[in-house]
């Protein structure tokens, strides 16, 4: 443990961890808030503003015994300095006094403010972030009363500067925290913005192509201790005083980000509660106070036009038509009765643990097992719970003598947050092997970067080279990130049990920030599998369908454009969805269910943590909680009373799913202490980020971590697909921005310009074979599928041999859903 | 031709000075400058490939800087000291002078893009005043006659070209 | 007696072979022959203090650089910008071969891995003409690997700055190097200590003229130099003479030297038979003092300048006489220190700002009552409180001249807008647009203030 030391803060004594920074000690430990400006917890202070400036000094010691001196009273000798210095620069160490109500301070503090506010234009009437704004609350505090510089010699500069899309910068507003270039910098690795200038000149520019456009741009907003930076989202959309805020969590990754939705009721939406913004909400161990701008702005959808609102029931004529919810229901359980145990269940990974939990005993109920997970495209689940990243596992913890392998994975667009955490800890010193088939943005934190053959990240991790193999071995702690990419199932499956054998071999097993990570698509892939949906039975269910399908929240044709062969053969679709997705449209009864925002329920992310979101925003239509619907249906199958709500039905769960046991929710609500204090009144801080008063969440042990024997699997290298002459491995990839459903269009406002165009990656050589020039349009055909056409990019992207696909960049076509094996040719176009 | 092709060798021989590429960046910078005539929205790309750095940061380096051109300038770049010690004796009007000789306003250029002039704070030549430098060439001890023959100079000089 | 100004004694020492001839490299070359530590102790022993402004002791400096780091630095603080200063320049054009040498000693006493000399930008000329100089000291193995058999390397190398008064502070001229921001960062850790360093290495950074001082105390031994100045400040100093007088430039005499010595002995008095009125030691930065008898009697030293309020710096000595009008002399001063804020601390980006523009309202004639309570109270304000100097040395000029000569200011703050334009007797009409020089470049539109003034003057 970290020694402590003793330090005096306005005469007070506190012990206190040696080496952390003051401002930090002194709002945990003594409840003493040292305004700050430019400090941040999470990045280096660089001591500009000069807000945090006290009175500093050491006790005296004696010369021989070096004691330290204290007076009759009892009260230590202090050498002061004669300068006031920035607590924000200082570490704590043993004899350190600051003194911060004093009279000097409370000038410097004052004159500080007023220095600040001659070049500020004041506009707090039309400012966003106006209410919640830490110049506002500290001139509050510290400020002077009145203005002694005329209005007329204040700068006039650019109010709407856009630094990308998503973020604008108002130049008069900046109070040259360099917050924002630091978060760039420091903590995303992507040093896009920058001064421009100097002196009061100093302005925030972008000069890269396109504009600011990081994956983590929003953040900066948060940060920001003015209303400088806004988004282009809640830029004049909403005052913050008027907003709710409700705990939720973000569901579009395995990450599985604590995020609060600010809800307003809008007269634009019907009077209906609806989010105005997402922001972060403080769980150091999951997203610390991040989240990715995915996150941020891909909530639309849950307000998009184009929901499915009503449930609707295929009639004699073929005609989907709209209909009541108890026909509805009627429709669904006749046809449920008349399938008998021929009945499948095909769920995705946005549905919650209570929807997945009563789907299944709909299934269960009527003697079916067939539960498959939606996508099929990564296996070994089951591996994860027996060896994955031990409990109190904390990703920004990892440094020095830590390792992290990261293979067949691009966590920049699969998990964008769990990227960020392997970028700070490479710079704190972890050791970080990126291994894949292509190039990746991951490779600019890698120590090592390893390129294997497309299709054979197993042999690679097999053998690996012996003396990356030997430190990744000897580290401290070791996480290996698997992902899927360029991989069958089956693969997939090889390459997890790969990675588990790599780490119990090595003892990297069953203790915090040690085990195997998966990047599992979606928010909910653990609960799927912790709730018996496996991607096998997928397989097994498009093998041999079945009469009755129920399809949860499973894009299954928008992701797999071979599914239609095998839905054909089933008699019947149920779909519950968001959308009137493709697959809706095949069904017999389409059903309405509510997003994540208008209803309660929970969410295990790639951690094995079950964390609980909240309802946030009026229900869309007539839709419905899955698990209500699906409960209800059980009620008139004879399978007992419809649960009332999603806490009974995790109440329930908790008895009889032991990975659930310990997560009721009043257990997944309960908050300890976070430090850094973020989130709270004093803005000041840590920027707008939210205190965590949703609950931390409760991680599910592996089998590791319960102390059972965890021992080697064999791993059955699957061979991968073979090319004949003139044809290319096709490889689709992960694109974090992409059109997938929920980006509907008339949800992807902010997100359309930010998704590529259709096109895929081709190797320079290959391409010079088939006389194929970058920007050339070309068709992809793949076996059974429509032949995709999309631009060609041949810019060192793809392995030889291999094109590489990105998913859900067509508005239609899709790709297919594992590697295959293509034929590609150019086309006009 | 890029900079890297036309300067390879000082490129190179700038670079070899540092650790690390990006501290490269001002000689590099200065390269650029001599050849565009200021630090254009290209040159601050090609700065950057060379120096592995983001364009931004580029950009953000010749803006803290004023001896890096953001605007086109004329071929004779005037920068007189008008700081106090040069004020002392005789600077400020000296560079109205200059102006009014050229018939350009501060920070101006002639019409025929030959001359930019422009004031600037102390060069170290406060006992040499008034003075000025031309493309960071020292002139000294300068008086308006002085001044004048010098211009006809680099004007013929200019035509010759 | 000179010792850095060798010129004015060795015509054309400049050329190696001159310098050679000359006891060139003798110094180095018995530091040499001694262990690192005696080397530091030599220079300790002879009490030299930094040139460059804060009369650091050098010796003292060399030795915090810890000696179990394997790699160090030096750099050669050349940036030259404070105005009135000049030295350096001069330093580097005619004796060039002694800051190297200089700069080699300290290398060796640290076992630097390289030395690399920060010149101002506008030295783009002398720049060129050093690197001659340090490619002819390789040749003559002064330089390079296992320099005379000692088993240690060391390269040496010139680098441009490009117009930033900030870069001639120790941790901005750092950052400048490696091609970041050039503002400075925060202390500790100090420059010589790991991780505040050039590249997180520790480094020396001394002023060209410490460095160039250091050759004779190694040759001719600190005795001699000690024998030289004051207890206190030791040696001889190059004095920048500039301004209202009858011969400007550098003078090398030792510390103790009289301000009325310095200026009607060597530097001819002020011209046009005028009376001296004001000094400015140590150029924009430091406090001016009204030329009073007892003024011109103090010796030039490190602790006798701060007796009469004001510092020695760089010896950048300003001579005003009795036409200058002191409220545009600080109006200058102002406009520099705006125009040279790195802007990195809110006091000294904002102070110099607000400072410039009410300064400017003043000398339009639309001062108020209070402006100059105002702008004493705004330079009070940033004084202690700012990351570098600079935020101290920008609120010098208003203190300083306030303080000495507050009816002018008060002169100006009654002057009512229009009424009458002020009774400048400043040596030249100042230039309408002559106020915001350099940066702005175009962006002025933006970047001005609501008020088209300026103007004013
Ligand atoms: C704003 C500012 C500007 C400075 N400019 C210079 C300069 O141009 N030349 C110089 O030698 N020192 C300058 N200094 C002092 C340096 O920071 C540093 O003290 C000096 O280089 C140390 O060398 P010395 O010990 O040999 O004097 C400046 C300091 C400040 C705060
Ligand atoms: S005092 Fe001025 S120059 Fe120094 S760091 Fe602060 S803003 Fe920059
Ligand atoms: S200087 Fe310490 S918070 Fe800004």
């Amino acid at each position: 443990m970290a020694n402590t030391v003793k330090i005096y803060i306005d005469d007070q004594q506190y012990d206190v961890p040696a080496g952390m920074n003051l401002v930090d000690v002194a709002k945990f430990y003594a409840d003493n808030d040292i305004p700050v400006f430019c400090y941040h917890p999470k990045m280096e202070p660089v001591g500009m503003c000069r807000m945090c400036l006290v009175e500093m000094g050491t006790v005296q010691r004696d010369q021989n015994t070096k004691e330290m001196l204290f007076d009759d009273a009892g009260k230590p000798q202090v050498r002061w300095m004669p300068k006031l210095q920035t607590a924000c620069t200082q570490l704590v160490s043993d004899g350190l006094v600051i003194r911060t109500g004093t009279k000097v301070v409370e000038d410097a503090r004052r004159n500080v403010v007023e220095f600040l506010l001659t070049s500020h234009p004041l506009d707090c009437p039309i400012c966003d972030k106006g209410g919640e704004c830490p110049l506002q609350n500290l001139t509050m505090e510290h400020g002077p009363g009145t203005s002694r510089m005329y209005f007329n010699d204040k700068l006039k500069l650019d109010k709407h500067v856009p630094l990308g899309d998503l973020i604008y910068l108002d130049e008069e507003r900046c109070i040259q925290c360099a917050r924002c270039i630091r978060f760039q910098d420091e903590i995303v690795g992507d040093d896009v913005l920058a001064f421009n200038e100097r002196g009061r000149a100093l302005q925030i520019i972008t000069n890269s192509e396109p504009g600011f456009d990081s994956y983590f741009s929003g953040n900066t907003t948060d940060v920001c201790p003015v209303g400088a930076l806004t988004t282009a989202d809640f830029r004049f959309n909403a005052r913050p005083w008027e907003l709710s805020s409700v705990p939720s969590i973000c569901p579009h990754c395995p990450v599985g980000c604590n995020t609060t939705l600010n809800t307003r009721l809008d007269r634009d939406s019907g009077g209906r509660a609806v989010i105005k913004r997402v922001m972060p909400r403080q769980n150091e161990e999951v997203n610390e106070i991040w989240i990715c701008d995915k996150g941020r702005f891909g909530h639309h959808f849950t307000n998009s036009g184009d929901r499915l609102k009503e449930p609707m029931v295929r009639s004699a004529s073929g005609n989907l038509n709209v209909t009541s919810w108890g026909e509805a229901l009627q429709a669904a359980t006749d046809k449920l009765k008349a399938a008998g145990s021929d009945v499948a269940v095909i769920a995705g990974s946005m549905m919650s643990i209570e929807d997945l939990y009563t789907v299944r005993q709909l299934a269960n109920g009527l003697g079916s097992t067939r539960l498959g997970a939606w996508t099929p495209t990564h296996a070994g689940a089951d591996i994860v719970a027996q060896v994955g990243v031990g409990k109190g596992t904390n990703l920004s913890k990892l440094g020095k003598g830590d390792a992290i392998l990261v293979i067949a994975a691009d966590l920049e667009e699969e998990a964008p947050i769990w990227r960020l955490h392997i970028k700070q800890a490479k710079d704190r010193g972890a050791y970080v092997v990126v291994a894949n088939a292509r190039p990746t943005r991951m490779d600019d934190f890698a120590s090592h970067s390893i390129t294997y053959k497309s299709g054979t990240a197993v042999d690679a991790l097999v053998h690996l080279d012996a003396d990356i193999a030997k430190k990744l071995q000897e580290a401290t702690n070791l996480i290996i990130f698997a992902g899927a990419e360029g991989l069958t199932l089956d693969g997939s499956r090889a390459l997890m049990q790969a990675a588990a054998n790599f780490l119990i071999e090595s003892g990297h097993v069953g203790k915090p920030n040690n085990g195997l990570m998966a990047t599992f698509p979606g928010a909910n892939a653990m609960g799927l599998y912790y709730l018996g949906y496996t991607p096998e039975t997928t397989r097994e269910i498009a093998n041999k369908p079945p009469k009755v399908l129920i399809v949860a929240q499973a894009e299954i044709l928008e992701d797999d454009p071979t599914a239609a062969q095998w839905l054909d053969k089933v008699e019947t679709i149920i779909t519950l969805s968001l959308f009137p997705d493709d697959t809706a449209h095949k069904a017999a009864i389409a059903l309405p269910i509510q997003s994540f925002a208008e209803r309660d329920g929970t969410f295990t992310n790639g951690e094995r943590r079950v964390q609980r979101f909240y309802t946030a925003q009026g229900p869309m239509g007539e839709a419905l909680p899955a698990w209500q619907i699906l409960s209800r249906i059980g009620e008139r199958l004879g399978q007992g009373r419809a649960k009332l709500s999603a806490a009974a039905v995790m109440l329930e769960i908790t008895q009889e799913v032991p990975a659930f046991a310990n997560a009721r929710y009043s257990e997944l609500q309960k908050v300890v202490k976070q430090f850094p204090l973020v989130g709270r009144e004093d803005l000041y801080y840590g920027g707008t980020a939210y205190d965590n008063k949703g609950g931390l969440g409760v991680q599910i042990p592996t089998a590791a971590d319960r102390g059972e024997t965890v021992a080697p699997g064999s791993v059955t290298t699957p061979a991968a697909p073979k090319t004949k002459k003139g044809q290319l491995l096709v490889v689709p990839a992960v694109r974090l921005y992409n059109r997938e459903t929920i980006f509907q269009p008339s949800a992807l406002e902010l997100m359309a310009p930010r998704i590529p165009q259709p096109y895929a990656e081709i190797n320079s050589a290959d391409a010079k074979t088939m006389k194929i020039k970058d920007g050339d349009m070309v068709q992809i055909a793949v076996e059974n599928a429509q032949p995709v056409r999309v631009r060609a990019h041949v810019n060192g992207g793809a392995p030889a041999g291999t094109v590489v696909l990105p998913r859900h960049l067509m508005p239609d076509a899709t790709t297919p859903l594992a590697i295959s094996v293509g034929q590609v040719s150019k086309v006009e176009g | 031709m890029t900079l890297q092709q036309k300067y390879t060798e000082r490129i190179e021989k700038a670079l070899a000075k540092y650790p690390d590429k990006r501290s490269a960046v001002m000689p590099v910078l200065h390269i650029a400058q001599e050849e565009y005539g200021w630090v254009s929205p290209e040159a601050i790309i090609e700065v950057a490939e060379i120096c592995d750095m983001d364009p931004t940061q580029v950009k953000s380096i010749a803006g803290f800087y004023t001896m890096y051109s953001k605007h086109p300038k004329g071929k004779y770049w005037l920068q007189v000291c008008t700081d106090l010690p040069c004020a002392l004796r005789g600077a400020d009007q000296f560079y109205q002078e200059l102006l009014d000789y050229l018939g350009v306003e501060d920070h101006g250029t002639t019409t025929d893009g030959l001359f930019t002039a422009e004031h600037v704070m102390c060069l170290a030549a406060c006992d040499k005043a008034p003075m000025l430098q031309c493309n960071f060439h020292y002139q000294e001890s300068l008086n308006m006659e002085k001044m004048k023959s010098l211009i006809e100079e680099w004007r013929a000089e200019a035509q010759k070209k | 007696m000179n010792i850095l100004l060798r010129e004015k004694d060795i015509p054309n020492i400049h050329e190696y072979d001159v310098y050679a001839k000359n006891g060139g490299f003798a110094g180095y070359k018995k530091a040499l022959g001694m262990k690192p530590a005696d080397v530091i102790n030599t220079v300790k022993a002879s009490g030299l203090r930094g040139r460059g402004g804060a009369g650091f002791s050098a010796g003292m400096k060399w030795s915090f650089i810890p000696q179990t780091e394997p790699v160090k630095y030096v750099a050669v603080n050349a940036d030259e910008s404070e105005p009135g200063t000049f030295k350096d320049r001069q330093i580097m054009e005619n004796n060039p071969y002694q800051l190297i040498e200089g700069a080699l000693i300290c290398a060796y006493a640290i076992q630097a891995k390289a030395v690399y000399i920060y010149l101002r930008g506008e030295f783009w000329d002398l720049g060129a003409e050093l690197d001659k100089c340090i490619e002819k000291a390789y040749q003559e193995g002064w330089l390079g690997k296992n320099i005379h058999k000692t088993g240690w390397d060391c390269d040496m190398y010139t680098h441009l700055g490009a117009g930033a008064y900030i870069c001639g502070e120790e941790s901005a001229l750092l950052n400048s190097l490696e091609g970041k921001l050039g503002q400075p960062r925060v202390r500790p850790p100090f420059p010589a200590q790991k991780g505040g360093g050039l590249y997180g290495e520790p480094t020396v950074v001394n002023n060209v003229e410490t460095l160039a001082s250091v050759p004779f105390i190694l040759d001719k031994g600190p005795e001699e130099y000690l024998k030289i100045g004051t207890k206190d400040s030791p040696g001889t100093k190059i004095f920048c003479l500039c301004g209202n007088i009858e011969k400007p430039g550098n003078y090398e005499l030792p510390l103790g030297t009289t301000f009325r010595e310095l200026i009607f002995d060597h530097g001819g008095g002020i011209p046009n038979g005028k009376k001296i009125k004001a000094i400015l030691p140590s150029g924009a930065s430091g406090p001016i003092v009204p030329a009073t008898d007892a003024v011109l009697d103090t010796p030039l030293t490190y602790e006798d300048m701060g007796k009469i309020g004001t510092v020695l710096g760089s010896a950048s000595i300003i001579i005003l006489d009795e036409s200058v009008d002191i409220v545009w002399a600080a109006s200058k001063m102002t406009k520099f220190f705006h125009h040279e804020s790195c802007g990195k601390c809110t006091p000294c980006r904002e102070g110099t700002y607000w400072l410039d523009r009410v300064i400017d309202r003043l000398m339009a004639g639309k001062g108020q009552p209070n402006d100059v309570d105002l702008i004493n109270n705004i330079a009070k304000n940033m004084v202690g409180v700012t990351l570098c100097a600079l935020g101290d040395f920008a609120a010098n000029p208003i203190l300083s001249t306030i303080k000495h000569f507050p009816e002018e200011f008060k002169a100006y703050a009654q002057a009512q807008a229009g009424i009458e334009e002020k009774k400048t007797a400043s040596p030249a009409a100042r230039t309408a647009k002559g106020n915001e020089p350099g940066t702005p470049q175009g962006r002025a539109g933006r970047h001005s203030p609501a008020t088209s003034t300026p103007a004013g003057d």
